[in-house]
């Protein structure tokens, strides 16, 4: 085995070494907060669609996102229950723009209510089951935990204990527990209710006819055994034109395609991300080239010696490598860490999976690769004929 | 210093005459250097030329700016040939492509002035690095390194850095790195300045045997002076010409050899190394003609081995008037009276003479009077 060259001049001087990590973990740290942002946005906006116990979901031709509120007759579901490999269809009712929130006769604020059949498993929030009978009884529904404080319920206090006096579009509304949902760009609190409930609550949410009549979304279940991707090209085939099939994936794909090309939100972030990208770069950059500089006479007698220039790309390239997993696993930690504080300060849904890391590595990765590039000629300018 | 002495012993065979079979360590011939360019062109090694035989060990001197380190440069591939050839260890290098040099390299051991260690290697992952070029497996390096680590007195020192070591110490680790991957030729640019006089002696020691055990050629440029004695030669160089290439080791074997001639005897230890500096080996067979009876004079002979006839043609009839060994001289009475040869001589066995140009013996009368009486005395004896 070679002499690790590059492995001993990196941690050789542990001073040095810490203050490259600290640099180089900055630009990661850098990274990390701009992508956690940027996928806290979106992450939030699909909240509603990664609970839905959905494998395939319809809606309107017309809907472009959760904020379009673009409806479709209920018989599309209906129609849809008799296609083959299907299991269940399930209609979901969404409602925002008309919802006016009022508590002790003073705050009024818009938030957004979920209802469906109670009998339906659409989405999977353990509290409905825990509290499906108290919401079978006349305007009653439950409170997203995570709701702003706003709605005149202080962070912390039990609305079901302290029963405080809401109306929800004039009419009493008596809140029998709490679910947790979150927040996003579009409502600032979640209710959930049966749909009976919801209908009795807006009673012209389809003029002239019944309010259940239109739906938001079908959620759809595919049989056991069958494909979900036969089975939309299926639906999509017997329903009219006035819906369209997605996969959950697809749909929830779509909704983030939409926040990020109607708004500047991925292109801030985006370019966030590429100045962390650029101080990761220069800030390796200096600490190859001050390695490389301060061993010129030694790389030279390499070079006497009978090492190749292939050598030398080899060891700055290894130097850039070592330097970017060295640097991202404390910036990873420390990020970590600045996402539990933001998610507990802001709200903002700060999640660090796996995917994300990853992705972080390969850009912390090509940040140092780049300065290694960058380096590089500094190495192969040494020149054995300066040493005699 | 007593090995020392044996070891000049050991050297006391024949001087060397040009390596066998014509295969020289280094060969320069017509090596004409230039730096910069266009208007600044500045010519720095003039009309180089140099024959260096496997085994030599070579110390190379003069003032700074004379060349030296350019030479050592273009000898170890380092610097490409501009002009003239360089052939060395049997490869050329005017012309060579940039892998063949490199292959030439490998075959090197460089040791610069400066140690050029890595601060974050140990001793012994530094001269590692000289053997990672190579095929030698894990315990063979171990072995190679420890032994030759050992040897320069650093055996307790191997996994030190070079933080930890003093100067000498380092430079020692430095050679050791030169030396591991058993180079068939050394370069080496002041190896000995940062060392104790001990360990300098301990490095020369070491280059000897390797000259002499394994036929590696050693060239350096030092101004220590306390190692010039085991130089074989010494090439001053001055303002980019070799000012004076002198084997030592022959002249030095001359020089005692002559102190044991009646006719030398009597100079100072100056003139006698002017003489032997000047003086050039030759061989002769058995048989062979040395000086015809009638040619003009142009060398002065003395014996270093075998015997010849001294023959004397009068009128037809050839008389052997003398036979001369070891230690005899002949040619001297043309030089002197500028006239043609009196006697003719012929090897009577294989020969071996030192002979001394006509116009180096007279100034070697001119300086040495009693250089002069002793050899008209001789004369005058031989009449």
């Amino acid at each position: 085995m070679r002499t690790p060259l590059a492995w001993h001049n990196l941690t050789h001087n542990r001073r040095r070494l810490a203050v490259a990590l600290a640099g180089v973990g900055f630009a990661v740290v850098l990274m990390f907060t701009e992508l956690g942002f940027r996928n806290a946005l979106f992450d939030t906006t699909i909240q509603i669609p990664e609970k839905l116990n959905a494998d395939l979901i319809l809606a309107s031709k017309a809907h472009k996102g959760l904020v379009s509120f673009e409806r479709f007759d209920r018989q599309r579901i209906y129609q849809a229950r008799g296609c083959p490999g299907v299991k269940a269809v399930y209609p979901f009712y969404l409602h925002f723009y008309g919802v006016f929130w009022k508590a002790r006769g003073e705050v009024i604020h818009p938030i957004r209510l979920l209802a469906f059949s109670l009998s339906d498993p659409v989405i999977a929030i353990p509290e409905i089951a825990v509290f499906a009978r108290a919401l079978e009884e006349p305007g009653t529904a439950l409170l997203d935990r995570r709701s702003k404080p706003l709605y005149g319920i202080p962070r912390g206090a039990d609305p079901v204990a302290a029963q405080p006096a809401i109306e929800l579009n004039h009419r009493a509304l008596r809140l029998v527990g709490e679910f947790e949902l979150g927040t996003d760009f579009l409502a600032d609190g979640n209710l959930i209710l049966s749909d009976r409930n919801f209908a009795r609550f807006l009673p012209g949410r389809a003029p002239g006819k019944d309010p259940l009549s239109v739906v938001d979304l079908g959620v759809v279940q595919v049989a056991d055994g069958a494909d979900v991707e036969e089975v939309r090209d299926a639906l999509a085939r017997l329903l009219p034109d006035d819906v369209r099939v997605y996969t959950k994936q697809a749909f929830i794909d779509r909704e983030i395609a939409f926040w990020n090309n109607s708004t500047p939100i991925g292109y801030v972030f985006f370019l966030g991300m590429m100045i962390g990208f650029l101080v990761g770069v220069v800030v390796c950059y200096q600490i190859i080239s001050a390695d490389i500089s301060d061993h010129v006479p030694e790389f030279a007698t390499l070079k006497a010696m009978g090492y190749r220039n292939r050598y030398f790309m080899g060891f700055v390239l290894q130097e850039a490598f070592l330097l970017s997993i060295l640097s991202f696993l404390p910036g990873l930690l420390v990020s970590l860490g600045i996402y539990t504080l933001l998610a507990k300060g802001t709200g903002l849904l700060m999640v660090l999976n796996a995917p994300r890391a990853a992705f972080i590595f390969v850009l912390t990765a090509a940040m140092c690769l780049c300065s290694g590039v960058l380096a590089m000629r500094k190495v192969l300018a040494a020149d054995p004929a300066d040493l005699f | 210093m007593a090995d020392h002495a044996a070891q000049r012993d050991a050297g006391r065979e024949l001087p060397r005459l040009g390596p066998p079979n014509g295969r020289h360590a280094i060969r320069i011939a017509n090596l004409q250097h230039y730096f910069g360019q266009g208007a600044l062109r500045n010519q720095v090694l003039f009309d180089n030329n140099l024959e260096i035989a496997p085994g030599e060990i070579v110390i190379m001197t003069g003032p700074s700016g004379g060349g030296k380190t350019t030479l050592l440069t273009i000898i170890g591939t380092l610097r490409t040939v501009q002009e003239g050839s360089v052939e060395v260890l049997g490869h050329r290098l005017d012309g060579a492509a940039p892998q063949e040099l490199i292959a030439i390299r490998r075959k090197i051991g460089f040791i610069f002035q400066h140690h050029n260690l890595f601060a974050s290697l140990t001793a012994f992952q530094n001269a590692r690095m000289a053997l990672e070029l190579f095929d030698f497996d894990a315990a063979e390096m171990k072995s190679r390194i420890t032994e030759i680590l050992t040897r320069l007195g650093l055996g307790h020192r191997i996994h030190y850095k070079p933080g930890a070591l003093s100067g000498g110490q380092k430079q020692r680790v430095a050679i050791a790195r030169g030396l591991v991957h058993g180079p068939q030729l050394i370069l080496a640019d002041e190896p000995t300045a940062a060392l104790d006089e001990k360990s300098g002696r301990d490095v020369v020691t070491l280059f000897q045997e390797l000259a002499r055990e394994h036929r590696t050629t050693i060239v350096m440029v030092t101004h220590d002076n306390r190692i010039l004695d085991v130089a074989d030669r010494i090439i001053t160089m001055v303002q980019g010409r070799i000012k004076s290439n002198v084997l030592v080791r022959e002249s030095s074997l001359v020089c005692e050899f002559l102190l044991q001639c009646p006719i030398f005897a009597r100079l100072t230890p100056r003139t006698l190394t002017e003489v032997a500096d000047q003086m050039v080996a030759e061989r002769h067979p058995a048989g062979a003609v040395i000086v015809r009876q009638g040619e003009p004079g142009d060398k002065f002979y003395v014996i270093r081995s075998g015997a010849v006839e001294v023959i004397v043609e009068e009128a037809g009839k050839r008389r052997t008037v003398a036979t001369l060994g070891r230690g005899s001289f002949f040619g001297e009475a043309a030089l002197l009276t500028g006239a043609p040869r009196n006697a003719t001589v012929v090897a009577k066995e294989d020969l071996e003479v030192y002979t001394l140009g006509k116009e180096q013996f007279q100034a070697v009368l001119r300086a040495s009077a009693s250089f002069e009486e002793e050899i008209r005395k001789a004369l005058f004896e031989r009449q």
